[in-house]
């Protein structure tokens, strides 16, 4: 075999954990190139260190090389294991961008997961914890995941963090169930979060009041708890947000968030994350923009049969083209997208399962 | 006026997703039926010395990743504030979308 096609090579630091799981989950080592060749600071950054720090105590077996200038690395795959772990993540990342990848494997583990973050829980650019608590883990429950949860035992803002967070995933399955999802979500209620830490629990009720305030065009109820923490448990630094989730009868969830910052007014922060989800749902078919990789990872890892789900045209962005050209690469499979015949531009993505199977759960 | 149309031919874009010799830019623009070559072909014209250092960038995998194409960043990309609040004075554009509640008035 010619060293090319031992492993599946890509290029650049784009979609870096999403390479690193689905290389895991496919059991095909990748090897990276070419990371930040060009940038002031080349190679890896210290979170994706510690990402891969992280992938190599939740699996067994996984082998990292990292070249010297920090610019390529191999990663072969070992088998998920699972287990109880701690994870110190460091500032420059929240534990959202730690946390996220997990799902993808906690299900189809040996042991059940157990982990333990710790670090900054919320930021501008990744997922929060409650955008994953009240996002993503229903999606997986969707995908025959029911037992997953995401504790928060302390918040911890950024720039200094302090956060705790125990993700536990106690469902562990063989794979996916295949999904057929066609219809669009239809939004019965929209319910939110509006969380601070060591500010003045007034800023979490305007931000509520400059989301209600939008939302009063929808025509569905509103429902936004106020979170204020206190003392021990509120980290480090003082911080606020707001996690909107507009959610159906059916158990599909599209939702928005976001932080404030030193200097924002709460009002604007509470009304623009209520305009992100009205154009959220406005774009979305029956899942949001950043739910769709863990929908269409799932759907591919399935049985061998064709699922299918809904999309809309502007669901298709240059990230959902980026995301499956990476599942092509790894796994060697092409979904279609079908035009709805029902006067809309809407697509139906049909996806056909690899027919994954856990490792760890050979049936006897 | 015929000939433009006919060069505007309808793309299939479950097949120009996995062309990897398009950039995922240009098949989302092409599957719209935004570019034509014609324009791309201005571009090369217009910019010859004073874009030299960007073009040479732009060619490489690393260039400045933003959020329209990586997937690292979790939170997708909206217009801005002002956009938004434009054009959702109103949700009546996506009042079907709504079950529950009835209109009070």
């Amino acid at each position: 075999m010619s060293s090319s096609s031992r492993y599946v090579t890509f290029e650049g630091s784009r979609n870096f954990r999403l390479r690193v799981v689905m290389a895991t989950l496919s059991g095909k080592a990748i090897k990276i190139e070419k990371i930040r060749s060009d940038d002031l600071n080349p190679g890896l950054k210290d979170y994706e260190v510690s990402f891969l720090r992280l992938m190599e105590a939740v699996t067994n077996g996984s082998s990292i090389e990292i070249s010297y200038t920090g610019t390529t690395v191999i990663f072969r795959p070992g088998i998920i294991t699972g287990g109880s772990y701690t994870h110190q993540c460091p500032n420059s990342k929240p534990v959202g961008y730690f946390a996220e990848p997990m799902l993808y494997l906690a299900p189809f583990s040996k042991k059940k997961f157990s982990i333990l973050f710790r670090g900054i829980t919320s930021s501008h650019n990744d997922a929060g914890i409650d955008a994953i608590k009240w996002g993503l883990m229903p999606i997986m429950e969707k995908f025959g995941v029911r037992e997953c949860a995401l504790h928060t035992l302390k918040r911890g803002s950024p720039p200094l963090g302090g956060g705790e967070v125990h993700l536990v995933v106690d469902s562990l399955i063989a794979q996916p169930i295949t999904m057929h999802a066609l219809d669009k979500t239809m939004i019965s209620s929209i319910r939110g979060v509006s969380y601070s830490t060591r500010v003045s629990p007034s800023l979490v009720n305007r931000m509520i009041d400059g989301a209600k305030k939008v939302l009063k065009s929808a025509s569905c109820e509103v429902n936004i708890t106020a979170d204020v923490w206190r003392g021990e448990n509120s980290g480090k630094s003082p911080g606020w947000g707001l996690t909107l989730v507009a959610e159906n009868k059916q158990g599909w969830r599209i939702f928005s968030e976001a932080i404030g910052d030193a200097g924002d007014v709460p009002e604007d922060i509470g009304a623009s994350v209520a305009y992100h989800l009205l154009e959220e749902i406005s774009k979305s078919g029956v899942v949001g923009r950043n739910q769709l990789p863990l929908t269409i990872l799932y759907m591919i890892i399935g049985k061998e049969d064709i699922g299918r789900l809904r999309i809309t045209k502007d669901q298709i962005d240059e990230r959902f083209v980026w995301l499956l050209r990476d599942i092509k690469k790894v796994f060697g499979t092409e979904i279609l997208l079908k035009p709805v015949d029902d006067n809309t531009t809407d697509l139906i993505a049909t996806i056909k399962g690899i027919g994954f199977t856990n490792t760890n759960k050979k049936i006897a | 006026l015929n000939g433009t149309k006919n060069k505007r031919r309808k793309w299939d874009i479950s097949k120009l997703i996995y062309m990897d010799n398009i950039a995922p830019a240009d098949a989302i623009k092409r599957w719209n039926g935004e570019a034509d070559e014609t324009e791309v072909e201005e571009d090369l014209e217009d910019d010859e010395d004073t874009e030299f250092f960007t073009q040479k960038t732009n060619t490489t995998p690393n260039k400045a990743v933003t959020y329209h194409d990586d997937l690292e960043r979790f939170i997708p990309y909206f217009d801005t504030f002002n956009d938004l609040v434009e054009r959702w004075s109103t949700a009546d554009s996506i009042k079907d979308r709504f079950v529950g509640k009835p209109s009070l008035n």
